[in-house]
């Protein structure tokens, strides 16, 4: 039974942290043998979670149902009202995207998430997260100097142009539907979805071109 | 609790290591972290407590290890914390020809189709109507005394705009000690300038997703 006594969990880090070996490498080794001494998970099932993970969740996904949002109005409307029954149109539904909301960015709206507590993310539709998403810099910084931070990624903005930081402190998720660019009439969905950066949809990366980076 | 993992607004760190890239690379001990997360756990965890175990790490210790380290050494005081093995058990020597013969094995396509699956939310319905309307302005607590929640400091004590009700969701604050209790939650939108003063854009907004008893009538 779980005890739920933070202070308990306090002393359980000092000790850990004093006791094992430094290298993180060695560490999570050592969790995962005893787990499998005891019988609780199977090395080959973590491959499986791992190949799923780095092969066929990610990005893309999020790229394919902004490409559909381009081009299929009544689409869009859908994901904008319920972004987590939308994504079940591609059998994207799965891990934190229970609850999904889809904010559109506009000629004078800009939309960016964060997750300032700890790093809450739409995995079944981003896949991992990026390093910097994870970053105490980018958590500390992003609501409050959202400019600056963009500016690092190479976005500029007007002053007039309104910058809404979305931070993910509950069970919602969020996904940012980045202006579909000039150039890029007629193209099908799935040449739209390789223009879509994973940036783009988190809100670090504004302007997208018609070719692909 | 007014701990190190409540980094929104705090100042002193320097400029972000951004990339451009799509595919976001691990090493082989971050995917194995992550696999072990996706598949192990004790039966009585919530997402909260989990939360809370992270939020107790020594704070030179958040900041210093990286992340995926984080994980493991949560995960670890989980399975402690909760009776599943003890710190010497972790630490004494293992039998390297051990291969759990009897923990389920899972294949590619089963891994996927129990992803697909897993989708949850803890929304419910509840008797109690919500207290607020789309429109109405509110204040968020000044003073949080619950040992996790998810108002973070940079919000406390200020004054926003519902511009959401989602219905009840299990309040954090409980759920990190295994009481479920459902409550109305609402996204509520702050000016840049109400969270950060009159040199802040006035035209920029934060938008938090806030639980009831986060949140007082103003006027």
């Amino acid at each position: 039974m779980t005890r739920f006594d933070g202070e308990e969990a306090a002393q359980v880090h000092r000790h850990l942290h004093a006791h094992l070996p430094s290298d993180p490498a060695l560490r999570v080794k050592a969790l995962e043998s005893l787990l499998v001494e005891r019988g609780m998970v199977a090395p080959e099932t973590l491959d499986a979670w791992v190949e799923a993970y780095s092969e066929h969740i990610g990005p893309m996904r999020g790229a394919q149902v902004v490409a559909r949002a381009w081009t299929d109005p009544a689409f869009r409307e859908r994901l904008l009202a319920n972004a987590a029954e939308a994504i079940k149109e591609f059998g994207f539904e799965g891990h934190a995207t229970g609850n999904l909301k889809a904010v559109a960015n506009t000629p004078t709206d800009h939309n960016m998430i964060v997750c300032t507590l700890c790093s809450c993310y739409p995995f079944s539709i981003l896949g991992m997260s990026p390093a910097w998403y994870k970053s105490s810099e980018y958590r500390a910084r992003a609501v409050r100097e959202p400019r600056k931070v963009l500016e690092e990624f190479g976005v500029s903005l007007d002053p007039e142009v309104a910058v809404h930081v979305w931070d993910s402190t509950a069970e919602l998720r969020y996904i940012v539907i980045p202006e579909r660019p000039a150039g890029t009439e007629g193209w099908d969905e799935a040449r739209l979805a390789a223009i879509v950066t994973r940036n783009s949809m988190i809100g670090t990366h504004r302007t997208l071109t018609a070719e692909a980076e | 609790m007014d701990g190190i993992h409540d980094l929104g607004g705090m100042q002193g760190f320097g400029p972000v290591d951004v990339d451009h890239g799509g595919h976001v690379t691990m090493a082989d001990w971050e995917n194995r972290m992550w696999a072990i997360a996706r598949t192990t756990g004790a039966p009585d965890w919530t997402v909260d407590w989990w939360r809370h175990i992270t939020e107790r790490l020594p704070p030179h210790v958040y900041l210093d290890v990286p992340y995926f380290e984080k994980w493991m050494l949560t995960y670890t005081t989980g399975f402690i914390t909760s009776g599943v093995f003890s710190a010497e058990d972790l630490l004494a020597d293992r039998d390297p020809t051990a291969n759990s013969p009897d923990a389920p094995r899972h294949d590619l396509t089963e891994v996927l189709e129990q992803l697909r699956n897993g989708t949850s939310s803890t929304r419910k319905d509840i008797p109690d109507a919500p207290r607020f309307t789309v429109g109405q302005p509110v204040r968020t607590q000044a003073d949080v005394y619950a040992d996790h929640t998810r108002l973070p400091r940079y919000a406390r004590g200020r004054t926003g705009t519902i511009i959401a009700h989602h219905g009840a969701y299990l309040l954090p604050d409980l759920n990190a000690r295994g009481v479920k209790k459902h409550e109305h939650h609402y996204t509520v939108s702050f000016t840049a300038k109400e969270l950060w003063g009159a040199e802040a854009s006035a035209v920029d907004t934060v938008k938090l997703d806030l639980w009831e008893s986060y949140l007082v009538q103003t006027g």
